[in-house]
């Protein structure tokens, strides 16, 4: 009976995909109301069938072959579990969001419809069983995810857009490198918590590995934002709308990060990359950009881009922790992960849910918003807390993990200074996001403004996603147990 | 089946474009109905005779010892021959629609159908003469397509194919004849018919001959330096660039290419020599060039023909690669690279048919209009790209598989070029499908009033070809062992 119902794990992926196809195929609703009706079933169905797999027991489906050689295979792991749980949290919460939000916008119709493909191919990417799978949902990510960018059709958004695609490609081609010698070298796809390689043929072919795992760490870090190839995603998130670049940042982005999960510790294994140059370069590299992301965000103006900079600081948290290749550490990137999601999510929903009510883009002008939107602002406040990492927020959990993984970590200079990079980043983090909420709960003298309605539509999802924040902060060992899960067998 | 057939289906196509250039018709619709006919019962012939493969070779003239003009149908025959075939139908149902817009139409078919059946003779030769009398007729054959218009620019454009083409088949004349001389034979055979006694010491004069030989045939392929006749060609009307210019008449050059290579100098021969690092180095350069220069490109035509010049070498890297899993990656680019490129250039084609539009920048805002055509032509970019899911990844996973599998540190940067070149394909075609489908704020509607989409002699054509790119894409286990065993993996 088990065994049967294994396509089960394709329902969610082709469930959304098909019912956003249909949605852009079709003429325009005659009433607003069905579009959105017809959207949130969709979301809500998804979710449904989402945790129908995610919740089930060990799952293998192949659906077809590519060829002989390269299987279309479904597995769902409990790093696929995190991933998907997360995806569909946020996707479903943030498409609530978009209810309200799009109602000034042009062209909802569009806009929903990917927004159902994208949620289906990120599925599809989280369950993945192999590598090719994957690297074709990784493509169609980015894809599927491109007119979400392009939405306003400006000349902004266009070369925002178009920069988005090719760096996005760009990646995707230089991981491609290393992707056909995986598949080519190796004796299986399939991911194999550890890694598939015997270490003396590893060590063999040591140039050449080196060699492709950096070309891997390069490809997929472009979806993560990573130095040197970080410069689309701040052009392209912050011309999406609100809650589009809300998951661009939360989720979309965390897409490399899977990806580098899954090629460093689910196929080459992560003891290979311990001592090599190839894990000093990623080090610094990381260690770069999030003290870059940090001093950027600082000095941004405007708040969608000064929330896209932070992202660019904030992922590299991650890579950092992958890149340190110790249990610890590991696990904090793991939790970072969830934290950052949330974290990010909110905020830039926040920015979106002032933009939608003030009009205000720039952060000089949102003076005295926490009296005219006192709910939005809140959440704004605790999500800040979070991502600067003050206790009981989750971003604190994330980072102690991080930082004492790094400090057990057996390399010379970085196991000191990656925790001080961290640090001071936290601090341009406090200087760049609490201005917002100090000017906005304290405008000073001569400053009067009323409090204005905001919709309950946006304020529910921003309250869940501040509450998670919290949540996880004082409970972290709901989320740890899972990860634990995943590093025992990883590391 | 007998081997009679195969001299059949040569000459149906030029007795059917005669009859329809010089007999008195009375209705257009008379005279197309026949040619399509004609053209689909030969293709269904050439189906038939690739299911039943004659065993024995049709001699037509035996000139004297070795030489003679001869037929047989070998794998590597089936696989050219079948996707010539497959493509002609549909190609000349698209032509007509096309062709109502220009003058001397029926001279125009004839030529047309004169060069399906060159191009067959062509896959199915027998030998290195028949294979290189019928490749000089091929380019005779095709001039006065591209003289089509008779503008100036036509003319020029013809003047300088011809030339082109002549002056490489002069090159291929000289390896033909060293084939001929240290041959045992001038069939073609698997592994190459070189006699190593005979060749003795000359084996670095032979190599060398082998480079010649590669840059002759390569000019049809348009292989850097020798390929700008080819985006100069992209004035013959839409149906001839895209079938002859993209299909027939440049992949003619890659065949022939990989019969030198694999059928008669031989890859044991070859491999490891001057000549093939010479030969690969030339294809990755041709690789990254033809890229670039589509990007730089503004005409949508021309575009394309600097991609189909990129993807050409794409074949030529599996031919260079001098390996039977190199043998089994070119033959699938050369099947793919076919169907995504005419697919893309019958867009192209619809799109200057329906709109007179013929520059990128002009697309802006289209999509609207021309839904079916712009989501076929997307289809299309993306499979050029090498989407997974799309025929274009598979071909270019079976290029980087052979190249990684023969272990030469050179073919490891070419995969490289395949790479750089990926990158850039995604921005010389994307760009054009963002431009169609989200134009920016200052795009006016009311200037696109009246453009819809062509009617379905244009559309069949496209939507089979879609559905295979989409098919193979998924699902070519079959394809790809039938090409293992022609390459004896």
């Amino acid at each position: 009976m088990e065994e049967k119902m294994n396509f089960i794990l394709l329902v969610p992926i082709l469930f959304p995909v098909i019912a956003g196809v249909f949605l852009l195929w079709k003429r325009e609703f005659q009433k607003r109301r069905s579009l959105l009706i017809f959207v949130g079933a969709v979301l809500l169905l998804t979710g449904a069938f989402a945790a129908v797999g995610i919740l089930g027991g060990e799952r293998r489906f192949t659906a077809f072959y590519l060829t002989e050689e390269l299987p279309v295979f479904f597995k769902l792991d409990e790093l696929g579990r995190l991933f998907a749980s997360l995806v569909t949290v946020v996707w479903i919460l943030a498409g609530f969001f978009s209810f309200a939000y799009m109602k000034k916008e042009k062209r909802e119709k569009r806009y929903f419809g990917f927004y159902l493909i994208t949620f289906g191919v990120l599925l599809g990417l989280d369950f993945a069983g192999n590598l090719i799978t994957m690297y074709l949902f990784y493509e169609f990510m980015t894809l599927a995810s491109l007119p979400l960018v392009l939405h306003s059709q400006t000349g902004e958004a266009r070369m925002a857009g178009l920069k988005y695609l090719f760096y996005s490609f760009c990646g995707a081609y230089l991981a491609l490198f290393g992707v056909y010698f995986l598949v080519r070298m190796g004796n299986t796809i399939e991911f194999t918590p550890g890694g598939v390689f015997e270490s003396s043929f590893l060590l063999e072919h040591q140039t050449l590995f080196l060699v492709i795992t950096m070309l891997l760490v390069l490809g997929f870090g472009v979806k993560a934002g990573m130095f040197p190839l970080h410069a689309w995603l701040t052009a392209a998130h912050p011309v999406a709308p609100g809650p589009a670049s809300g998951v661009l940042s939360g989720i979309i982005v965390k897409g490399g990060v899977l990806a580098l999960i899954r090629v460093l510790y689910y196929l080459i294994g992560p003891d290979f990359l311990i001592g090599t140059k190839v894990q000093k370069a990623w080090i610094v590299l990381t260690l770069i950009t999030i003290f870059m992301g940090s001093m950027l965000a600082f000095r941004e103006p405007v708040l969608k881009k000064r929330l896209a900079y932070s992202t660019v600081s904030q992922v590299s948290y991650i890579l950092f922790g992958l890149a340190v290749c110790e249990r610890t550490a590991f696990e904090g990137a793991l939790l970072h992960v969830i934290a950052h999601a949330f974290i990010k999510v909110c905020l830039f929903l926040c920015a979106g849910a002032m933009i939608y009510q003030t009009g205000c883009k720039r952060v000089e002008e949102l003076r005295g918003i926490g009296k005219r939107m006192p709910v939005t602002l809140w959440c704004y406040t605790i999500a800040s807390l979070g991502l600067i990492g003050i206790p009981p927020t989750s971003g604190f959990v994330s980072k102690w993990y991080l930082g004492t993984g790094a400090l057990d970590g057996k390399m010379p200079v970085f196991s000191w200074l990656g925790p001080l990079v961290l640090i001071v980043s936290a601090l341009l983090t406090a200087g760049y996001l609490l201005p917002v909420t100090m000017r906005g709960f304290f405008p000073g003298e001569g400053f009067a403004c009323r409090r204005e309605k905001e919709a309950r539509l946006m304020t529910a999802p921003l309250i869940i996603f501040a509450a998670l924040t919290l949540f996880i902060g004082i409970f972290p060992e709901t989320a740890l147990t899972v990860i634990r899960a995943i590093s025992g067998v990883c590391i | 089946m007998n081997a009679v057939y195969l001299l059949l289906v040569v000459l149906i196509p030029p007795l059917a474009g005669a009859v329809v250039a010089f007999a008195p018709w009375r209705r257009r619709a008379h005279w197309m109905c026949f040619l399509e006919l004609a053209v689909i019962l030969n293709s269904v012939l050439v189906w038939l005779l690739l299911f039943n493969r004659p065993a024995d070779t049709l001699t037509l003239i035996h000139f004297t010892g070795e030489l003679s003009i001869a037929f047989r149908l070998d794998g590597l025959g089936t696989v050219f021959a079948g996707l010539v075939s497959f493509l002609w139908p549909f190609a000349t149902l698209y032509a007509f629609e096309y062709m109502t817009k220009e003058k001397h139409e029926r001279v125009f078919f004839f030529f047309y159908t004169l060069t399906y059946g060159v191009t067959l003779a062509i896959a199915l030769s027998d030998n290195i003469l028949t294979m290189y009398c019928f490749y000089e007729m091929l380019t005779l054959a095709t001039v006065p397509l591209v003289m089509h218009t008779l503008s100036r620019e036509a003319i020029l454009a013809s003047r300088k194919y011809l030339y082109y083409s002549i002056g490489g088949a002069a090159f291929a004349f000289i390896g033909m004849i060293f084939v001929i001389t240290y041959g045992d034979t001038t069939e073609f055979l698997l592994g190459g018919v070189l006699n190593m006694s005979k060749v003795g010491e000359n084996r670095d004069i032979l190599q060398f001959i082998y480079f010649l030989t590669f840059l002759g045939f390569g000019v049809k392929a348009a292989v850097c330096p020798f390929n700008s006749w080819l985006p100069k060609a992209g004035v013959a009307p839409t149906p001839v660039t895209a079938l002859l210019h993209a299909v027939a008449v440049v992949k003619s050059g890659a065949f022939a290419i990989l019969r030198v290579t694999y059928y008669s100098f031989g890859t044991d021969f070859l491999r490891g020599s001057f000549a093939q690092n010479a030969v690969m180095a030339i294809v990755m350069f041709t690789i990254v060039y033809g890229c670039s220069m589509a990007v730089k490109e503004t005409h949508l035509k021309r575009r394309l023909a600097y991609s189909t010049i990129s993807n050409l070498s794409y074949i030529l890297f599996g031919a260079a690669l001098m390996t039977p899993f190199g043998l089994v990656g070119a033959l699938s680019h050369m099947v793919f690279h076919a169907l995504m490129k005419i697919t893309s250039f019958f867009c192209a084609g619809a799109i200057i048919h329906q709109t007179e539009r013929i520059y990128v920048h002009q697309l802006d805002g289209l999509a609207k209009k021309m839904p079916k055509i712009f989501g076929i032509f997307t289809v299309s970019a993306l499979a050029l790209m090498g989407v997974p899911g799309l025929c274009g990844f598979i071909s270019k996973f079976y290029l980087a598989s052979a190249a990684i599998e023969s272990g030469n540190v050179l073919s490891y940067f070419g995969i490289g070029c395949l790479l750089i070149s990926a990158l850039l394909t995604a921005i010389y075609m994307l760009s054009i499908v963002v431009r169609a489908y989200f134009p920016t704020g200052e795009f006016r509607e009311e200037t696109l009033e009246g453009i819809s989409d062509p009617n379905w002699m244009m559309l069949l054509p496209l939507i089979v070809f879609v559905i295979f790119i989409v098919g193979f894409g998924l699902f070519c286990a079959p394809l790809i062992s039938f090409f293992g065993d022609i390459a004896g993996v």
